[in-house]
């Protein structure tokens, strides 16, 4: 019980640690461990489920998220702070995927298959999930990162690199694409 | 307007057309279906978001972070030759009798004051890092974490980088340069056992 109620309690305490985006980035500056702790608490999550998304499994989305960390580690004096370092977090993560992929192409190995426990979804989940994975790459990745992971357009745009009103009409094309599949297959 | 079918897709793009939209939902089946698959779609999309525990992986980061540390310097034993070299042919031209200076009666005085100051502090400096490593030291050696053996290992090597300076500062007393790379060392190693403490305080 007493644990329990601590494991809710730690995370908190981390969070609140750091008040401002520019004294956690100062920290990371110093290379101070709790700074990095904080933003794996804060955005870990999310970057292990969007590397999941990407990568196709669990073990190679963990090391991408380890990887991202490394990165930042390295690069973050070179961080101009003109978005948050959460949406230059999933930047790298979305990069380290893309390196992992053209890594995997290069050994020619089979393309890895998907851990989804499509059996246990729901109807309509697991339908979305099948369609979601023929869709065009781009829009597939706003949807993900709009409609799955909740970053706002304006975050999309700058982990991606396009204008607002691109990922705006991106977002639009998935759905449409989207809801073309499920209406194919009878949902 | 009169709303049509055909309109539906506009209205799905601008959402000031969604009231028309709705209304003639309400008396088409297939535009009702269309409306609804299409907020479903963003009402379920969240579930698609994976999360699972992964309870080794911060220490794991943490493990890579610590790793990826900038170490001290080695500095090669030319850069050693080069600065050795420099002091020495500064010292020949200072005592160039041709130059018609006399130096001053407490020159040499001044010097050694100076150096002996800076011994003294550099001196006070290390007894106060010898206490902090002795405070760390205790906890440091009795943790089996992966952790606690890469600071020892950090450690390791600052004390073996500390002891190479001294050791060439012995024989080059006036070499500034050696002073600051002592100075810098010492210094890494507070932040080190510093970090260690704090990360011994958190876990």
């Amino acid at each position: 019980m007493v644990g329990a109620a601590l494991a809710l309690i730690e995370p908190i305490a981390a969070r609140t640690e750091f008040v401002s985006e520019g004294e956690l980035l100062a920290a990371c500056r110093r290379r101070d461990l709790r700074a990095f702790e904080h933003l794996y608490q804060v955005h870990g999550a999310r970057l292990k489920s969007v590397a999941y998304r990407l990568t196709g499994n669990r073990q190679d989305a963990e090391d991408v998220v380890q990887k991202t960390f490394l990165k930042l580690y390295r690069a973050i004096e070179g961080f101009e702070a003109q978005s948050s370092i959460g949406t230059w977090l999933c930047r790298i993560a979305i990069n380290a995927c893309y390196d992992l992929g053209r890594h995997r192409k290069r050994e020619a190995e089979l393309p890895v298959e998907q851990e989804r426990g499509a059996k246990n979804q729901l109807p309509l989940k697991a339908a979305l999930d099948d369609a979601l994975g023929r869709i065009h790459p781009r829009y597939r990745m706003v949807f993900l990162l709009f409609e799955v992971e909740g970053f706002r357009h304006m975050e999309i745009a700058s982990i991606l690199q396009i204008p607002e009103g691109t990922s705006k009409a991106w977002l639009f094309e998935a759905k449409k694409e989207l809801k073309r599949l499920l209406t194919e297959t009878g949902r | 307007m009169i709303f049509q079918c055909n309109d539906l897709e506009r209205a799905l793009e601008f959402p000031e057309l969604m009231p028309d939209a709705r209304a003639h939902a309400e008396r088409c089946e297939s535009c009702r279906r269309q409306l609804y698959l299409w907020s479903e779609i963003s009402r379920v999309a969240p579930q698609l978001h994976e999360d699972w525990e992964s309870p080794g992986l911060w220490p794991r980061i943490e493990l890579a972070l610590v790793d990826a540390a900038p170490r001290p310097k080695h500095v090669p034993a030319w850069r050693w030759t080069i600065a050795v070299a420099a002091v020495a042919l500064v010292a020949v031209m200072l005592s160039q009798p041709w130059r018609g200076k006399t130096p001053a009666p407490n020159g040499e005085l001044l010097t050694d004051r100076a150096l002996a100051e800076v011994q003294q502090a550099e001196q006070a400096y290390a007894r106060s890092i010898n206490r902090l490593s002795a405070v760390a030291q205790k906890d440091l050696e009795k943790s089996a974490a992966p952790v606690a053996a890469a600071y020892r290992e950090k450690l390791l090597v600052l004390d073996s980088a500390i002891a190479d300076v001294k050791a060439n500062l012995e024989s080059n007393r006036y070499n500034t340069y050696l002073q600051t790379e002592l100075a810098s060392l010492y210094k890494d190693k507070q932040n080190t056992l510093k970090e260690w403490l704090d990360y011994a305080k958190r876990n």
